[in-house]
């Protein structure tokens, strides 16, 4: 799964680790997901949605196959 | 409510273990000398409470965690569970059959061996999510620094009860002191590298 959080977060100027904050997540998760090694649960997909106040589809991208 | 953070969790987890050392030390020479059971089962057991404190410990880190942390605790506990269970039912078989001799106190590094085995499938976990071998690395201390401490601390008990211990326990504890402080140097090495690397 593709996902634009880096972009988004850069945008914003925020930290990862601001960014963990700001969804109770460690900084190494924020990380683990916008390098891709991670999906996260879909609880966690549309809190990340609702904090970028942009639709879940808009933000994760399914892998072409 | 904050979670709870990787620095409290190595902070109480350290006072756990000094209590536990200091139990070794003070505490559990006495068991030997004292005839009465019902004393002797209440010392023997002195040292399993700061351990008890420790899985509790463990237990609240593991809830307290993000998702991610939880499913590298859960691979990392499977794998060392499965490991010792394994271990444990091929030391019984082979004990039964009279080809290993075990006594009842390899029992006590049960736990150590569980810790161990899921210390180390954890690290193994965490790589592949490209992390250290703790989840909040950098919100710790330094992992080399308290390896250093570790090593230091059991170097120093065998100093303070070098009167007292016998060759066996004497070895075994400046062998793993040693081994501890050499492991933290190996690792603030390591970490002098990568911040060289990455041009911190």
């Amino acid at each position: 799964m593709n996902n634009l959080i880096r972009e988004l977060r850069a945008e914003r100027g925020w930290s990862q680790a601001e960014l963990a904050q700001q969804l109770d997540v460690s900084r190494q998760t924020i990380n683990a997901i916008e390098t891709g090694k991670y999906d996260p649960s879909l609880p966690l997909a549309f809190k990340i949605a609702r904090l970028f106040g942009m639709p879940i589809e808009m933000i994760f991208v399914p892998e072409e196959e | 409510m904050p979670r709870f953070s990787q620095k409290q969790y190595e902070g109480r987890v350290l006072v756990a273990m000094a209590l536990y050392t200091l139990c070794m030390l003070v505490e559990w020479p006495l068991v030997r000398t004292v005839v009465t059971l019902p004393l002797k089962c209440l010392l023997a057991l002195v040292p399993v409470l700061p351990m008890i404190y420790v899985i509790v410990l463990m237990a609240r880190r593991i809830r307290e965690s993000d998702e991610l942390e939880r499913q590298m605790h859960l691979i990392g506990l499977g794998i060392s569970t499965a490991v010792v269970g394994a271990a444990s039912l091929i030391g019984g078989f082979l004990s039964v059959a009279n080809v290993l001799k075990l006594d009842g106190s390899i029992l006590i590094w049960v736990f150590p061996g569980l810790m161990f085995c899921y210390g180390l499938a954890r690290w193994q976990v965490a790589r592949r999510y490209g992390m250290g071998a703790f989840c909040e690395s950098d919100a710790g201390a330094s992992k080399y620094a308290l390896f250093v401490l570790a090593g230091g601390v059991l170097l120093l008990v065998a100093w303070l009860g070098r009167a007292t211990l016998d060759g066996v326990r004497s070895g075994f504890l400046c062998g793993a002191g040693a081994g501890l402080m050499a492991l933290g140097a190996a690792l603030f090495v390591a970490q002098r590298r990568r911040r060289a690397r990455s041009g911190e």
